[in-house]
């Protein structure tokens, strides 16, 4: 039995997890700050503390996500995608398609049986295309980003948003809450727009089924319901969607250890 | 025998007043706001004060602009593009390409012998836009009106990376904490916008005598950087906001005239300076 550590250090959040192999033992998130050495230690040492181990007890660990380099003490990096399929596989081996729904970016992949990606896409150029749009949005309605998908939740007919630019749509935003509409309505009105650009994007790559979600983007129960529906099926998501990446990082420095010590027998 | 064009734009308001031979007489601008669409006659009183006249001298009234079917009192209603087209090319006879950045837009056009003959437009990406270096100037706490200013002090420019406002927000201030120049960022997001900006002009060809026009083109920075990616000279029109409404009002003088040419009656509309309301607008 061998423990493994994936840390993934995302544009807003970091994330981290500790596998007993590829079993998924203690998880920890925390805002990835100015100073991403120092979230990825913190991550560590919570992880550590959460499994009651020392740092000599981890095998192996793996960085992933835009701060990857600021993992000092990892053995090795490896590209956010990559995890995120492993990531997703070690959960549902059935899914064909994954949507990582995150702050800076949305990102669509496809992989195969064993978890390996054929093809993916993102949205990085445009902030009307990532969870970010919701970020803005929930700032001018003064709302929590949990408290989002509820308030999205109540709405009896949803704003429609006549721009594509989420600076633009902030300001439309401002424009309905002055003519009096919800803030339900706005938020269910964001939701869907963001639906609607992720659709077009997972189109572009073409949905083969089983399709999940991942992300905090798929905490927000009210948007994956609106992705529902443009995209006409059922979405899987995991428990706790926000660590796939890092599980999958984990799962690759367990795999990697692995297929090494292999190739010394065979020596 | 006077004539006014009014430009009801996202962002401001603009009144021109011209006499009898097409002469400037006063010109008002002022910001729009959202009740101030209903309030077009608050605008016009003011130009019409300024030039000591009553709005029942004024013969013809055109209206252009995002507005304008919310002013009661206008004749005839033309499209901005047409109007700006009409304006610059009497401040610039030998403009062939006009661009306007706006706080909310940017427009391209191709002008022949005065007249509009193709356009391009962004409306959909706040990037290519004025609004571009409104959120950046709120991010970097400096007022925009000095903004290109500032970034002429430049030693070299920061290439931004991300091209939506927003992230470019974020990169902003990344730069900042890493310590770059606060002159050479707003170098590279002066480049970043003027680059996006002729990449749609360069869409509909560009030749000139190249125009700037709108809020933008008050933004000295911004016009360097036109002009070195454009890599032509840039034109700019003392007050180029009022272009659009400069427009308006030759193309009031003009119809009149035509029709007085041809001994035709024009209709006009009442000349009661009201607020427009939902059942006074034309049908």
């Amino acid at each position: 039995m061998t423990w493994f550590m994936g840390i993934d250090i995302g544009s807003a959040y970091s994330k981290g997890v500790i596998t007993r192999d590829v079993e998924l033992n203690a998880s920890h998130i925390t805002k990835s700050g100015a100073d991403y050495r120092k979230a990825a230690e913190a991550i560590r040492t919570e992880l550590i503390r959460k499994s009651n181990l020392t740092i000599d007890d981890v095998a192996s660990t793996v960085a992933t996500g835009s701060g990857a380099d600021n993992v000092y003490f990892a053995g090795r990096k490896a590209s956010d995608i990559v995890c995120t399929a492993r990531g997703i596989n070690n959960i549902f081996p059935q899914a064909r398609t994954v949507i990582d729904m995150a702050s800076q970016s949305t990102r669509v992949i496809r992989l195969n049986e064993e978890g390996i990606v054929t093809n993916f896409t993102a949205s990085e150029k445009c902030a009307a295309g990532s969870g970010r749009f919701i970020e803005v949005i929930a700032n001018v309605l003064r709302t929590d980003l949990p408290d989002f998908s509820r308030l999205a939740a109540g709405s009896r007919s949803p704003v429609t948003f006549s721009t594509g630019c989420a600076v633009f749509g902030e300001s439309e935003a401002i424009t309905r809450i002055s003519e009096g509409v919800s803030k339900e309505d706005i938020a269910a009105g964001v939701n869907r727009a963001l639906a609607g650009n992720i659709a077009s994007l997972v189109r572009k790559l073409k949905l083969e089924e089983p399709c999940a979600v991942c992300g905090g983007g798929a905490l927000n129960t009210a948007l994956v319901k609106n992705l529902e529906a443009e995209l006409s099926t059922g979405l899987l998501i995991p428990p706790q969607p926000q660590m796939i990446t890092a599980l999958g990082a984990a799962i690759i420095a367990a795999t990697s250890v692995a297929s090494q010590s292999r190739g010394k027998h065979n020596c | 025998m006077y004539f006014a064009g009014i430009d009801i734009g996202s962002t401001m308001t603009k009144v021109v007043l011209t006499d009898q031979a097409g002469k400037l007489l006063s010109f008002i601008k002022g910001p729009t706001g959202a009740e101030h669409r209903q309030l077009a006659n608050e605008v016009m009183r003011q130009a019409l004060g300024q030039a000591s006249l009553k709005i029942d001298d004024i013969s013809y009234i055109v209206a252009t602009g995002y507005g304008r079917l919310n002013v009661p009192f206008a004749d005839r209603q033309i499209t901005e593009l047409s109007c700006h087209a009409r304006g610059v090319s009497s401040l610039f006879p030998n403009a062939r390409t006009v661009i306007d950045i706006g706080g909310q837009d940017a427009k391209c056009m191709r002008i022949e012998n005065g007249r509009l003959v193709s356009f391009v437009m962004n409306n959909k990406c706040a990037a290519g836009t004025g609004r571009f270096l409104e959120v950046t100037a709120a991010t970097l706490a400096i007022r925009l009106e000095n903004m290109g200013y500032i970034s002429l002090k430049a030693t070299r420019k920061v290439s931004i990376s991300n091209m939506c406002t927003i992230f470019a927000q974020q990169e902003v201030v990344a730069l900042l904490s890493r310590g770059e120049k606060l002159e050479n960022i707003l170098a590279g997001l002066h480049e970043a916008l003027a680059s996006r900006v002729a990449t749609l002009a360069r869409r509909l060809g560009v030749e000139p005598d190249l125009v700037l026009t709108g809020g933008v083109a008050k933004n000295i920075g911004m016009v360097k950087a036109m002009g070195e990616i454009l890599g032509c000279e840039i034109l700019v029109p003392e007050e180029p906001l009022l272009t659009g409404a400069l427009g308006a009002a030759i193309l009031a003088r003009e119809t009149h005239m035509k029709a007085a040419a041809v001994g035709e009656g024009l209709s006009t509309k009442s000349r009661r300076l009201e607020k427009a309301t939902f059942f006074s607008q034309e049908q």
